[in-house]
């Protein structure tokens, strides 16, 4: 169906500009009321959410053809998400699944940009969207880790692209393990058989080679008879829990979030963080983790004749109301010495990191721009240092104040938790 | 209806290239008109550059805020103020705070009210400019119009930089009208065409004293917001009445008292839009709260500046509720609905929910004058609507207008509006029908209808007449010549004004704040 589906959605838009701003009652002053990286970087009204529905629907009439500019707009944005939360307070439209459509429809038609073709080209041939390091699973050296594909365990942790073959990131691999080690937790790992879960295909518009990605890892978790698996990659996370469910792929699949996963050991007992960790922390939500990571809402249906925007049966938007937010706040606070300082632009409608959408590769100095934005905002709360609860979102923060001035520290959630554990 | 290249250049060089595009991927957006251009000005310096080059040209120009829906003349060179979003000032002592277009009321309000102060909240929303003219849920207590506008700072449709009010003589913001320039009638004009020729750069705006918390202590998870607590001095109630006359009764009693914060005399229909997260949940609601009211209605919120003043005001609005038999919606008492509709009526101003979310589209008449004569002209407009409510053509609101008093009551507004899918050609057609014929009665019948917008649309009837200035200009002129005759005239004044700021024509529709 594509981007025709969402025709009545895109219709809808009736430009009130609320897809620019956090939602009006969580406004809480002038600065950092802003909630779309696009448009406040590039200003033109096409680069909002609402300004992107508009193209759309003119698309879908014909009104207007590829240009230069049109692919500006399509690839720079990080498809955070957070247009969508901010429309959906008050109006019934999908907004988010039109931006993707649009993308996906100019892969279809062949409008692409060079950047992230060849981050597609090196995913076919590697299985990874981060460029490879070595071998996938050397990370797990000396930890002894039960293969997922022999052992036969229930848990399966799955890493990523970016943990696995970065190497500063893959101490946030080792950590997890260690905290799974420590609660007891039967868990293997795919090793070198991990694949790409996907993900940054999806953003990009690629469909068929995130579908590729996602049919293997399926193929591989149903053939070892996998019931749970676990990331600390946010991205990666709403693959395999939303994504894989749109598209059907998902089946009865359990798939947690480390940190949901970290707060049930510790409600079980399992864990329990005694070191003091004294830190003044913020913590930063993931958007994929976040509104983002709202469960998949099967629906089909049609709309109801006559004068409302209704359907029967009634359609359930995803507004970001059932993202993670707890969870990684609910570990945080666990661990002794921790103080946890909250940020203004927070939860469903928290200002993304900039790494998403491709915008890293296509556009660095706008994921730059975005993420400088946010360590703006991390520092007015006195932290120092962010947490975080994804590697891209880590690693793109790391990047910009190393090339900037700030003295901000960035962590993941679980190198924190480790360190009481230990 | 591109810019000649060279013509192009001239207006790149004012702003730089990254703040001018004319490529036909952005104009969906902007409105789906074939703007000549977009020009992102940062600045008054710039704003004036680039006016003088529209006037050198001769191209018609349109500043736009927010941009909310509208109807726009291609060829224009659409001048966008999204990078002008600073406040200047907020004058706690003199009660003023100066800002320029793009700053949204959300975050003045935000700023304010940490300060103890508030604004008037246009009932656009709290997501359009600060600096909009126009009327709100709190002309109550904060009056609306034109009259919060102090000092402004204006470029002329001749490029001119004009300094009204204290601003002409001191530098300070204070007053709209002197000493200095009173060019109040022409900048903030309240007859058609009811929008100022030029750019407001910048202006002050009136505060008032916000006995709330410095911030709504907000909890939850968008779309589903609540307070954690009701503010200890502040009260929403909704009550209805078994006639028009006794809720009228009850507003101006209300309004001599001076005891409301705000009074909104929203029909039921907006309290479900407001209180409801989807377009079901609203039918549902608006179907039980109709179960639960005795006939119209208003809501209203106290808000206390001490205990005793709470009290106080309490105890004056039961006794003038009960003298006209008014009876409180008490689903509506429960604190976690009384949060919501504390929330969406001062900080958002509603708006969006109860507009645009049921169809995609709404018509609206809004009527100025006394609160009681213009209720019974849109008694007369919500039975016009029965018949499109009955054929399925317009969303079901009971036929109800809405309205409030403006200054403690002694000026009103009342405006009644269709809800409605705009691509549903039947329901437009009589959507458009009905919106002609009250505007007419409500002319014919003398109430200050707001008919402006009729020769923008007459206009884009006739779009493809390329002649389309000449042809624009007579349309606007015809239009106000219609009022102007049961006015004084006053068009030909107006027209004549005009001219002299206007000499090369290249501002006939003036900004649009929202």
């Amino acid at each position: 169906m594509g981007l025709e589906q969402y025709q009545g959605d895109m219709n809808m838009c009736c430009r009130c500009s609320a897809c620019k701003w956090v939602p009006m009652q969580r406004v809480s002053g002038y600065q950092f009321a802003n909630v779309c990286p696009s448009i406040s970087r590039f200003n033109f009204h096409s680069y909002s959410g609402g300004g992107r529905m508009n193209i759309g629907a003119a698309m879908l009439r014909n009104e207007i053809s590829y240009t230069d500019r049109l692919q500006h707009i399509v690839y720079n944005c990080q498809m955070c998400g957070a247009c969508g939360v901010s429309c959906n307070y008050a109006m019934d439209m999908n907004v988010m699944e039109p931006i993707y459509e649009l993308r996906i429809k100019c892969v279809k038609d062949g409008k692409t940009l060079p950047a992230l073709d060849q981050t597609i080209e090196g995913l076919r041939k590697t299985g990874s969207i981060f460029p490879p390091n070595g071998k996938r699973g050397d990370w797990a050296q000396g930890l002894d880790l039960k293969d997922a594909a022999k052992d036969k365990v229930a848990v399966m942790l799955y890493v990523g692209d970016v943990t696995s073959y970065d190497p500063y990131l893959q101490k946030l691999a080792r950590a997890t393990a260690k905290i799974l080690q420590k609660a007891g937790v039967d868990f293997g790992i795919a090793g070198n058989a991990e694949v790409s879960s996907g993900d940054r295909a999806y953003q990009l518009g690629y469909e068929e080679d995130f579908l590729n990605q996602a049919r293997k890892n399926m193929d591989y978790i149903n053939r070892n008879g996998i019931k749970t698996v676990v990331t600390a990659d946010a991205e990666s996370y709403q693959a395999f829990k939303v994504l894989y469910d749109k598209y059907k792929l998902r089946g009865s699949l359990q798939v947690l979030h480390i940190t949901e996963y970290i707060r049930q050991l510790i409600q079980e007992g399992k864990l329990k963080p005694k070191n003091n960790v004294d830190m003044n922390v913020t913590y930063h939500d993931p958007c994929h983790l976040g509104r983002l990571g709202e469960p998949w809402v099967h629906w089909e249906g049609k709309k109801v004749p006559g004068d409302r925007f209704v359907f029967d049966p009634p359609k359930q938007y995803r507004r970001g109301s059932n993202g993670v937010y707890d969870a990684p706040r609910d570990v945080l606070n666990s661990i002794p010495g921790v103080k946890l300082t909250e940020m203004q632009r927070i939860k469903e409608y928290a200002w993304c990191c900039g790494s998403g959408g491709g915008v890293g590769r296509s556009n660095p100095e706008f994921a730059q721009w975005t993420a400088q934005e946010r360590i703006d905002e991390a520092e007015t709360t006195g932290a120092e240092a962010i947490v975080t609860a994804c590697p891209w979102c880590q690693k793109l923060f790391n990047k910009t104040i190393d090339d900037g001035n700030s003295r901000m520290k960035v962590f993941d959630i679980v190198e924190l938790f480790e360190q009481s554990i230990e | 209806m591109a810019l000649h290249k060279d013509i192009y250049r001239e207006f790149e060089d004012v702003v730089g290239p990254e703040y001018i595009c004319d490529d036909p991927a952005i104009m969906p957006s902007y409105h789906g008109t074939e703007f000549a251009a977009v020009i992102l000005p940062e600045n008054t310096a710039q704003v004036q550059a680039i006016i003088k080059l529209c006037n050198k040209h001769r191209i018609p120009f349109r500043p736009v805020c927010t941009g909310w829906t509208g109807k726009f003349a291609p060829g224009f060179l659409y001048i966008d103020l999204r990078r002008m979003n600073r406040i200047i000032e907020i004058n706690e002592k003199n009660m003023y705070a100066v800002v320029e277009p793009y700053v949204i009321t959300a975050q003045l309000q935000a700023e304010l009210m940490k300060r103890g102060l508030h604004l008037n909240v246009k009932g656009a929303g709290s997501n359009c400019s600060a600096m909009l003219r126009g009327h709100g849920h709190l002309d109550q207590t904060t009056s609306g119009d034109d009259r919060n506008h102090l000092a402004i700072e204006w470029v002329t449709p001749a490029g001119d930089i004009v300094r009204s009010g204290s601003l002409g003589s001191s530098d300070e913001w204070f007053c709209g009208d002197g000493p200095g320039p009173s060019l109040r009638s022409i900048l903030t004009s309240a007859v058609p065409p009811g929008v100022t020729p030029g750019v407001f750069t910048k202006a002050a705006m009136k505060v008032y004293h916000w006995p709330g918390p410095a911030q709504f202590p907000v909890t939850g998870v968008s779309p589903n917001y609540q307070l954690s607590e009701i503010p200890p001095n502040m009260m929403a109630r909704y009550y209805s009445f078994p006639s028009v006359e006794k809720m009228w009764q009850a507003e101006i009693k209300i309004g001599e008292a001076e005891i409301a914060f705000e009074l909104m005399g929203f029909n039921i229909a907006m309290v479900a839009a407001n209180i409801s997260t989807s377009n079901e949940q609203e039918e549902e609601n608006f179907k039980r709260l109709s179960k639960e009211i005795q006939g119209p209605g208003f809501f209203i919120i106290l808000a206390g500046n001490s205990a005793a003043d709470f009290a106080y005001k309490q105890r004056v609005l039961n006794q003038i509720v009960n003298d006209n038999s008014g009876k409180s919606v008490t689903s509506l008492e429960d604190p976690r609905t009384e949060g919501i509709l504390l929330c969406q009526c001062i900080r958002i101003s509603a708006s969006i929910r109860e507009t645009f979310r049921p169809g995609g589209m709404f018509k609206s008449i809004p009527v100025m004058g006394q609160r009681d004569l213009t209720i019974r002209w849109a008694i007369g407009a919500g039975k016009a609507k029965e018949p499109l409510i009955e054929k399925g053509l317009i969303v079901d609101d009971g036929g109800a207008a809405f309205g409030w008093g403006v200054e403690q009551g002694h000026l009103g507004k009342t405006e009644i509006f269709c809800k409605y899918d705009p691509h549903n050609e039947v329901a437009n057609q009589a959507v458009e029908d009905w919106h002609k014929e009250q505007s007419d009665r409500a002319f014919r019948e003398n109430y200050f209808a707001l008919l402006i917008g009729q020769a923008v649309e007459d206009w884009h009837k006739e779009q493809s007449d390329r002649a389309f200035k000449e042809r624009y200009f007579a349309l606007l002129i015809g239009q106000n010549a219609e009022i102007g005759r049961a006015l004084s005239n006053y068009d030909k004044w107006w027209n004549e004004i005009q001219k002299s700021f206007d000499p090369n024509r290249v501002s006939p529709e003036g900004g649009a704040l929202v």
